[in-house]
């Protein structure tokens, strides 16, 4: 919070995560269903993905609205029912597509960076 | 007592919420909500604590509402297409023949929701309503003796003119829902 960035580079990265860390869920799901709680604790836990654990719930209803994942119940064990969340086909297809576009971008992006360095 | 202070701050945090969520859809905002109260029952069974501390933490965890709704917010092209009143006004003004026309292609222009090119095939589909009625115009002043049916057809053609207008925009509309 208190980082001494300047503004305009807070908002440019605020933009990237916007744009990325939807896939981010995504690729958490490609392993199977999840329950919705851990997904948001472990996607909270990597260093510098998101601001705030709240921010995630948006970002899932909108991944659901776009039908690129779907929700469903689960009982268990321990409390009442659960709600997890998983891939469609449609998901898994953005997931690959945005992969292979990531990568390009990434290795571009790093080759400019580092030639203004040297 | 204990208890009833923890739930005081789930209940405070879940208020600001609310509020900060105000300008969303009703039905948004309350599923929002149920999300956010379920990870902080669920955060606190994890935790198997219930004590203040514990439910700071996940308060905090969870980060400020504003933050939360500001995510949740539509993407600012969203926002420069709204559908309200204006519209629905729009629409069921251009099916009142004449005036109706005039506010209801005035209405459509003013609007944000439709784009330029939808607005020109509405106001054009709206002025195409003109042509029964200047036919019929024309046809009463030339001859007297003019099949009442073919009368009949005009007249309905130029009170139903507006329809295809309001209905072309009402199915632009949906398009984007």
């Amino acid at each position: 919070m208190h980082r001494m960035e300047p503004v305009e580079t807070r908002k440019s990265v605020s933009q990237l995560r916007r744009g990325t860390v939807e896939y981010c869920v995504l690729a958490l799901l490609r392993g199977g269903a999840r329950y919705g709680f851990e997904l948001v604790r472990e996607l909270s836990g990597v260093d510098g993905l998101v601001t705030s654990e709240g921010t995630i719930y948006p970002l899932l209803t909108r991944l659901r609205k776009e039908q690129l994942v779907t929700t469903f119940w689960r009982e268990s064990e321990s409390g009442p029912p659960r709600r997890y969340y998983e891939l469609t086909d449609a998901g898994r297809e953005a997931l690959d597509d945005f992969a292979k576009e990531w990568a390009r971008f990434r290795d571009s992006v790093d080759a400019i960076l580092s030639k203004e360095e040297g | 007592m204990t208890t009833m202070q923890t739930d005081r701050l789930v209940d405070d945090y879940l208020s600001r919420l609310e509020a900060a969520a105000a300008h969303l859809q009703r039905s948004r905002r309350a599923e929002l909500i149920a999300e956010i109260r379920e990870h902080i029952e669920a955060a606190l069974r994890e935790e198997d604590a219930a004590g203040e501390v514990a439910v700071r933490n996940v308060l905090e965890r969870l980060g400020p509402p504003e933050e939360i709704v500001e995510a949740a917010e539509p993407a600012p092209e969203a926002e420069q297409r709204p559908t309200g009143k204006l519209e629905v006004a729009a629409m069921v003004t251009l099916v009142v023949p004449f005036i109706g026309w005039l506010f209801g292609i005035a209405m459509v222009l003013i609007s944000k929701a439709w784009s330029n090119r939808e607005k020109t095939i509405g106001t054009a589909l709206a002025l195409l309503a003109v042509v029964p009625f200047l036919t019929l115009a024309i046809v009463d002043s030339y001859s007297e003796s003019t099949s009442s049916t073919f009368e009949t057809l005009l007249f309905v053609l130029w009170v139903i003119g507006g329809l295809p207008s309001a209905v072309y925009l009402g199915l632009r509309l949906r398009r984007d829902r």
